[in-house]
C-alpha cells in the first residue's frame, strides 16, 4: 500500500515489518512513540499493531533457567506492557481491549492448569465427572464469584448467546469456509479442561464455562482424564500465541463479518444516511448493494475526513493515503455497485434527515453501557436521527467494545491539529481567536438504536453481556 | 512512559540487512552560535530550554524520529557536556531508540559552517541527509519532500539541496521575527534562484543577477518561514568545505552558492509546505509564539499531552498530575501547568506556561509568562510577557514588566520591580567577572544582577514583546544578523559580504581571487610555512588572477585576522602572546611596498583589519593589539595610526565605532608617547598587560 517514499515514515507498515527483526523491548517502545505521535491511529491498526506485539511479547517472554514459562509470570509480563501501552495512549481504547483480550487467554491458561492440578489431586477417590459438573473446584469458583451468584440468570443469558450465535451461523462466510483453522464447536465445549484456547466470540459465547463450568451445556466429558492432557508439559506459549493468532483472524475478519449481516439490515429502496469514513460501513453497504438497490447519502464530515470521503466517494484513492484505510484498499465504489450516492456537507444533515430510513454508522470505540466515543460530528448525526425517529445503527467489530465505564467523558475525546479548521496561512485571526478541533466526539448509549458487531445486532441494553463475555473481570483495569 | 532503568547507551550493533533502502542521516545542529537567548544560555544551552515544559530539543528529536530518521549526529556546541548529559540519559540513548546511531560530534566548531566543513573531513555521511538546527518543531513528514528531492537527484546531480519552507499570510505572527528572508524562486522547478535576508524596517533592496529576469517565471517571496529543515547531498558539504569562509548557513553559504551558480552549476531547491506546522524556535519572540501554538494544538501532534501526562480540559488548560489549584485560583485558557505546581488563592493564570514543581502564592496575576521549574512566585506578585527561569524566587509583591527575563536561580527581595526588558541573571558572563549582587536591583535579601551584553551599545531589546523589531539582535561574535546585514544593504560591503556582494562591484574573478588566497594563506600560516614562501605563493596567485593590491591585502587581512582569532581560542593563548607571534612570523606579508603610499596602504590595512575582525570572538582585544605589535615592530608608524583614528571611515557604523574605541587606549598612549619622546617602550607594555 505505501508507496516508496511512505515506505520511510514509519507507521503501521514499518512497525509490522520490524516487530520480526527487533527485540521486543525495542518494539513496544516504538509502538509506543508511534501511538504518542499518532502515527499509528484510528481503531483497527492499533489493534492489529498492539496483537502483533503482544504476540511477539509472549513468544519472547523469558522463563527461569531450567522452566517453562509460568502463566503467572506470563500475566504480569503481558500486564506490565500492557499498562505502558494505554498509558502511552489512553484515548485508543481498543489498544488496553486487546490487551485484556490476551490477558483473558492466559488467565484461562492458567486456569485450565490449575484445574488439571486439581484433578490429579483430586485422583480416584472423587470422580473426574463430579468435579466437573458440580461447582465445588475452588479455583474456579473464587475466579468469578459474581458469575457463581447469578448462575441461572447467566446460563440463560449463554443459551441466548448461543442461539443467536448458531441462528446466524449461516450467514457466516468465514466460520463455514475455513472451519480446520480453529477449534471447532464440540472439541471446545467437551474438552473444557484442556482444549486449545478459546478465543472467538462465537466460541466464548457458547462456551462461557471458563469461568463457572456449571452452565457448560455439554456434558464433562471424560475424555479430559482419558487423555493426560498436555498443556502441564508443554510449554504455555504456544497455546497463548495460537490464541493471539485467532484474535489477528478475528481482527482481519470482522469487516467481512458485519458485512454478512448487510442484507438483515439495508432493505430495497431504503435512503441511508452514513458520516465519515470507515471501511466497515463501507463494505456493508455494498455487501448490501450486491443484492439491493438503495441510496446512500455521505455527510462528509468536515474538517477532518472530508478528504477521506471524498475520496471514498469517487473512489480515488491514491489522493490520500491514510491508516484508516489500510489493508483493503477500496476496489469498488458504492456508485460502481450501482448505488446512488448523494455526498452532502454535514450542515445539511438534519435537513435530509427527514427522508433517511436509517442512519449507519461507524465509531472509534464503544464503552460498557453503549455509549460511543466517534468522530466528531457523529452526535450531531444520531441526534439529528432521534429527532426525526430515524434509526440509528452502529457497526463496529467487538474489538472496539471496551469495559470502561464512562465517568468522565472528557477524557476520551481528543483535540486535533487546529489548522483543519483554521488554516495557519490565514493567521490574523490566530493571536485573538482560539479554535478548537475536536477529533473525536463521546455520544451517549440514548442515541444510538442498535449495535452490529461480527455477533450480530445487539440492543444496547444486552452490550454489557459481551464485554462481560469478552474480558475477565480483573482485567478491566489493566 | 513507563520508567525503565537506563541500560548501556552503545548503539546496538543489530544490523539492518534486510533494509534496501539506505538508512537516513540527520544533522542536527543544536548551537545557531547565537545569543538570542541570553542571559538564559550563559548556563543551559538553547535547545535544553524548556518550551512548554520540554526542553526544545525533545521537538525536534521528536520530527526527526516521525521522519523516520535512524542514524544522528548532533552537534551541541556550547554547554556540550550538559547537552550530553541529557541526550545520554534521555530515552533517545537507550536500546529501544529509534535512532540506531546517535553520535555527538566533537569540534571547536564556532558557526554552523565548522559543523558542516568538520562532517566533511570526517565523511560521516553517506548519503542524503537531513541538517536541522536543534530548535525545529514540525509535524511535518518529510516524505514526500524526500521523494522529490531523490527525483530530482536523479536527473540532475547538481540538485545538492532542498530547503523546507513554510508558507504564512500576511502580518503573521511569525512573521514578526527578526529577519525576513526572501526567496527568489523558479515556481516550475521550485528552484531557489537567489536568497537575500533583510530586517523589518529595513528597506529590502533586492540586487541579484539581471540575467534570472530571463526566466520565464519567476517568483519573489517574503511570505516563507525558514524552517531550518534542509534536506542535502554530501555534494554540499564538500561545497561547504570550498567556501571555508562561510559561517552561516542561509546568509552565507546558500546566498553564495546561488550567487556562484555560473561557476559550480548546483542547484538548490525548495519545497514549500502549507498545510504543515514547522517552525524553530529562533528567537525569544518566536519563544512566546510558539509556547502559544503549541497550546493551541497549532502543532499536534506534538503537543503537552503528547504523553498523556498532561490533561486537556475543555478550556484549553493542560494539567499535568499532581497538581494543587486552590479553590478561588482561575486558570484561564491556553496555559499549562506542570506535575506538582501549587497555585494560590486568588491567582490568575492567563496564557503562561507553569513548570514543574512551581509554588505560585496568593493573589498573583500571571499574563503570557513563562515559569520554568522550581520556581517561587510569592504572594500579590504580578508578571507580565516574562520569563522566570528554573528555582528563581520571586519575592512578595514585586511586579515584573513586559519582556523581563530572570535567569536560573535569581532571587528577587520583597516589593521589587523590574522595569520592562530587564534581564537579571546570577550567571558569571565572559564579560564580567564580578558576580555580586546588584542590591539595588534585587534588594537587600536578593540574588542576581542586570546582565548587559557585549559590546552593547544600543537599548536593549524587549524579548518577548514584539513590537520592538531589534529584540532579536544578536551581538554575539558569530551572529550574522546585525552588522552584516546592515552592510549589504546600505552598499559599503564588510569583509564577508563583499565577497558575495550584490552590488556588482566584483566580478567573480575577484571573488574567486579572495576565495582561493584566503584560504591558501590560512592553511600555509596553520602549518608554519615561512613567511617568505607564502609570499611567493602569494604573488603567484596575485598575478595568476590580476588580483589589485587592495584585493590582496584584504585577502592578507582576512587570513591573518582568521589565523590569530583561531589561535587564540584554539590554544588558549593571551591574545597579546598569539598576535605577537603572529605578526612576528608574517609580518612581511603586510608590508609589502616602501614607498610614499605607505601610510594610505597601512590605513587601509587597518580598516580592513578592523571591519574583519568585527565578526570575530574577541575582535576589540586583536585590534588592540595588532596595533601595538604593528607599531612595536616597525611595521607602520605613528602617521598610520593616526591616519586611521581620524579616518571617517572607520567609524561609519556602529559596530566599527565600538569595536575601534577599545583601541583609544593606544592612540592615547601613543600621542603621549609622541609627546615625551620616544623612550616609553616599557611602560607600554605594562599598560597593555594590565589590560588583559
Amino acid at each position: 500500500m505505501a508507496p516508496d517514499s511512505g515506505s520511510r515514515t514509519p507507521g503501521l507498515t514499518s512497525f509490522l515489518r520490524s516487530l520480526s527483526s527487533e527485540p521486543d523491548e525495542t518494539c513496544i517502545e516504538q509502538f509506543i512513540a508511534l501511538l504518542r505521535r499518532r502515527q499509528i491511529r484510528h481503531s483497527r491498526p492499533c489493534a492489529v499493531a498492539t496483537a502483533y506485539l503482544l504476540r511477539r511479547v509472549v513468544a519472547q517472554a523469558k522463563a527461569e533457567p531450567g522452566k517453562l514459562v509460568e502463566a503467572a509470570r506470563l500475566l504480569q509480563r503481558v500486564q506490565e506492557v500492557g499498562r505502558r501501552l494505554v498509558a502511552a495512549q489512553p484515548r485508543e481504547l481498543v489498544v488496553g481491549n486487546v490487551v485484556r483480550r490476551v490477558l483473558g487467554l492466559i488467565r484461562e491458561e492458567q486456569d485450565n492448569e490449575r484445574g488439571e492440578g486439581d484433578i490429579s489431586g483430586l485422583s480416584s477417590e472423587v470422580g473426574i465427572e463430579s468435579g466437573l459438573q458440580t461447582p465445588q473446584i475452588p479455583s474456579l469458583g473464587k475466579g468469578d464469584p459474581l458469575s457463581s451468584l447469578n448462575g441461572t440468570t447467566r446460563a440463560t443469558a449463554d443459551m441466548q448467546a448461543l442461539h443467536t450465535s448458531q441462528s446466524s451461523a449461516g450467514v457466516d462466510t468465514r466460520r463455514t469456509t475455513q472451519p480446520a483453522s480453529r477449534p471447532s464447536l464440540q472439541p471446545s465445549h467437551t474438552t473444557f479442561a484442556g482444549a486449545p484456547p478459546v478465543t472467538s466470540m462465537f466460541s466464548l459465547l457458547s462456551h462461557p464455562t471458563m469461568s463457572s463450568p456449571r452452565s457448560s451445556p455439554a456434558p464433562a466429558s471424560p475424555s479430559g482424564t482419558a487423555t493426560p492432557h498436555p498443556t502441564g508439559s508443554n510449554d504455555i506459549r504456544q497455546e497463548v500465541i495460537e490464541g493471539i493468532g485467532e484474535i489477528i483472524d478475528e481482527l482481519e475478519q470482522s469487516d467481512e463479518q458485519i458485512a454478512s449481516y448487510a442484507l438483515e439490515h439495508i432493505h430495497a429502496n431504503e435512503v441511508i444516511l452514513t458520516y465519515s469514513s470507515s471501511t466497515t460501513v463501507q463494505r456493508f453497504l455494498l455487501k448490501a448493494a450486491s443484492k439491493r438497490k438503495f441510496t446512500v447519502i455521505h455527510a462528509e464530515s468536515y474538517p477532518n475526513n472530508q478528504r477521506k470521503v471524498h475520496a471514498l466517494v469517487t473512489g480515488n484513492t491514491n489522493s490520500d493515503h491514510s491508516d484508516a484505510l489500510t489493508t483493503e484498499a477500496f476496489h469498488k465504489t458504492l456508485t460502481s455497485a450501482g448505488i446512488t450516492v448523494i455526498l452532502i456537507p454535514d450542515s445539511a444533515i438534519f435537513a435530509l434527515m427527514s427522508r433517511v430510513n436509517k442512519v449507519i454508522l461507524s465509531t472509534h470505540a464503544i464503552l460498557s453501557n453503549g455509549a460511543l466515543v466517534a468522530t466528531s460530528g457523529t452526535k450531531l448525526v444520531a441526534k439529528a436521527a432521534k429527532a426525526h425517529h430515524v434509526p440509528v445503527v452502529v457497526l463496529s467489530g467487538t474489538y472496539k467494545l471496551s469495559p470502561k465505564y464512562p465517568y468522565d467523558p472528557d477524557m476520551y475525546i481528543e483535540y486535533g491539529d487546529v489548522s483543519k479548521v483554521f488554516p495557519y496561512q490565514d493567521g490574523e485571526l490566530v493571536e485573538s481567536v482560539q479554535v478548537e478541533n475536536p477529533i473525536l466526539e463521546f455520544v451517549g448509549p440514548e442515541c444510538v438504536d442498535m449495535y452490529v458487531t461480527n455477533l450480530g445486532g445487539h440492543a444496547p441494553s444486552y452490550l454489557y453481556r459481551i464485554v462481560r463475555d469478552q474480558y475477565r473481570d480483573e482485567d478491566v483495569d489493566i | 512512559m513507563a520508567p525503565k532503568p537506563p541500560k548501556s547507551s552503545s548503539s546496538k550493533g543489530k544490523s539492518q540487512g534486510d533494509e534496501k533502502e539506505d538508512v537516513l542521516q540527520a544533522v542536527v545542529i543544536a548551537d545557531t552560535f547565537e545569543t538570542k537567548f541570553a542571559p538564559f544560555t550563559l548556563e543551559r544551552p538553547r535547545c535544553l530550554l524548556p518550551l512548554a515544559n520540554a526542553p526544545i530539543v525533545e521537538y525536534t528529536l521528536d520530527f526527526l524520529a516521525q521522519s523516520g530518521v535512524q542514524e544522528i549526529f548532533f552537534s551541541a556546541g556550547s554547554h556540550t557536556d550538559q547537552v550530553e548529559k541529557y541526550i545520554d540519559e534521555s530515552k533517545w540513548r537507550l536500546n529501544t531508540s529509534p535512532f540506531k546511531k546517535f553520535t555527538f560530534l566533537k569540534s571547536a566548531a564556532t558557526s554552523v559552517g565548522d559543523v558542516m566543513r568538520d562532517l566533511d573531513q570526517k565523511g560521516l555521511v553517506n548519503g542524503d541527509f537531513l541538517a536541522v538546527s536543534g530548535d525545529v518543531i514540525s509535524n511535518f513528514t518529510i516524505a514526500e519532500a524526500l521523494a522529490k528531492h531523490k527525483a530530482r537527484r536523479q536527473k540532475d546531480k547538481n540538485a545538492i539541496m532542498t530547503m523546507l519552507l513554510r508558507e504564512i499570510g500576511p502580518r503573521q505572527r511569525s512573521r514578526q521575527r527578526s529577519i525576513i528572508p526572501t526567496f527568489v524562486m523558479d515556481p516550475t522547478k521550485d528552484r531557489c534562484l537567489h536568497y537575500e535576508e533583510s530586517r523589518p524596517g529595513q528597506g529590502s533592496g533586492l540586487a541579484f543577477d539581471p540575467n534570472l529576469l530571463s526566466q520565464a517565471e519567476l517568483e519573489i517571496r517574503q511570505d516563507l518561514v525558514d524552517c531550518r529543515i534542509d534536506i542535502c547531498t554530501p555534494e554540499m558539504l564538500s561545497l561547504w568545505s570550498d567556501n571555508f569562509d562561510n559561517q552561516s548557513p542561509r546568509k552565507d553559504f546558500l546566498h553564495g552558492v546561488l550567487k556562484d551558480y555560473e561557476l559550480n552549476g548546483k542547484t538548490i531547491h525548495t519545497h514549500i509546505v502549507s498545510d504543515y506546522f514547522a517552525s524553530r524556535v529562533g528567537d525569544l519572540g518566536a519563544y512566546a509564539t510558539l509556547s502559544r501554538e503549541i497550546t493551541s494544538r497549532w502543532t499536534f501532534p506534538a503537543c503537552p499531552d503528547v504523553d498523556a501526562k498532561y490533561k486537556l480540559s475543555r478550556q484549553g488548560v493542560y494539567r499535568e498530575d499532581g497538581v494543587t489549584l486552590a479553590r478561588s485560583c482561575r486558570v484561564k485558557p491556553c496555559s499549562i501547568i506542570g506535575r506538582g505546581a501549587s497555585i494560590g488563592d486568588r491567582s490568575v493564570v492567563q496564557d503562561s506556561v507553569i513548570g514543574r514543581h512551581c509554588q505560585i502564592g496568593r493573589n498573583v496575576h500571571i499574563r503570557h509568562a513563562y515559569i520554568w521549574d522550581h520556581a517561587v512566585v510569592e504572594d500579590d506578585v504580578k508578571i507580565l510577557r516574562a520569563i522566570i527561569g528554573d528555582e528563581a524566587v520571586i519575592g512578595k509583591g514585586c511586579s515584573i514588566g513586559e519582556g523581563a527575563l530572570i535567569s536560573f536561580g535569581v532571587r528577587l527581595d520583597q516589593g521589587r520591580h523590574i522595569a520592562s526588558g530587564c534581564r537579571i541573571t546570577k550567571a558569571r558572563s565572559s564579560n564580567n567577572g564580578s558576580t555580586s549582587s546588584d542590591k539595588a536591583l534585587v534588594g537587600e535579601a536578593g540574588k542576581g544582577y542586570c546582565y548587559v551584553e557585549e559590546e552593547d551599545d544600543e537599548i536593549k531589546p524587549v524579548g518577548l514583546v514584539y513590537q520592538r523589531e531589534e529584540f532579536a539582535a544578536s551581538n554575539s561574535s558569530f551572529s550574522s544578523t546585525d552588522s552584516q546585514d546592515s552592510e549589504v544593504h546600505s552598499g559599503h560591503g564588510g569583509l564577508r559580504s563583499e565577497s558575495f556582494a550584490t552590488t556588482g562591484s566584483d566580478d567573480d574573478g575577484t571573488d574567486r581571487f579572495h576565495h582561493e588566497a584566503v584560504h591558501s594563506l590560512f592553511e600555509r600560516m596553520k602549518i608554519g610555512t615561512h613567511q617568505d614562501d607564502v609570499r611567493v605563493e602569494l604573488m603567484g596567485l596575485r598575478f595568476a588572477q590580476n588580483a589589485t593590491e587592495d584585493q590582496v591585502r584584504r585577502s592578507v587581512v582576512n587570513a591573518l585576522m582568521k589565523y590569530i582569532s583561531g589561535q587564540g581560542e584554539a590554544e588558549n593563548f593571551e591574545i597579546s602572546v598569539v598576535v605577537k607571534q603572529s605578526i612576528a612570523r608574517y609580518g612581511n606579508l603586510i608590508q609589502r611596498d616602501q614607498s610614499q603610499e605607505a601610510t594610505t596602504a597601512g590605513v587601509s590595512f587597518l580598516l580592513e583589519a578592523q571591519k574583519d575582525l568585527l565578526h570575530r570572538k574577541g575582535g576589540e582585544q586583536i585590534l588592540l593589539h595588532l596595533a601595538k605589535e604593528l607599531y612595536d615592530q616597525d611595521i607602520f608608524d605613528e602617521e598610520v595610526f593616526s591616519d586611521w583614528w581620524t579616518d571617517e571611515r572607520s567609524e561609519s557604523t556602529e559596530e566599527l565605532r565600538g569595536i575601534k574605541e577599545f583601541s583609544r587606549q593606544f592612540l592615547d598612549w601613543l600621542a603621549a608617547a609622541d609627546e615625551e619622546g620616544e623612550s616609553a617602550s616599557e611602560t607600554e607594555d605594562e599598560e597593555v598587560d594590565e589590560e588583559d
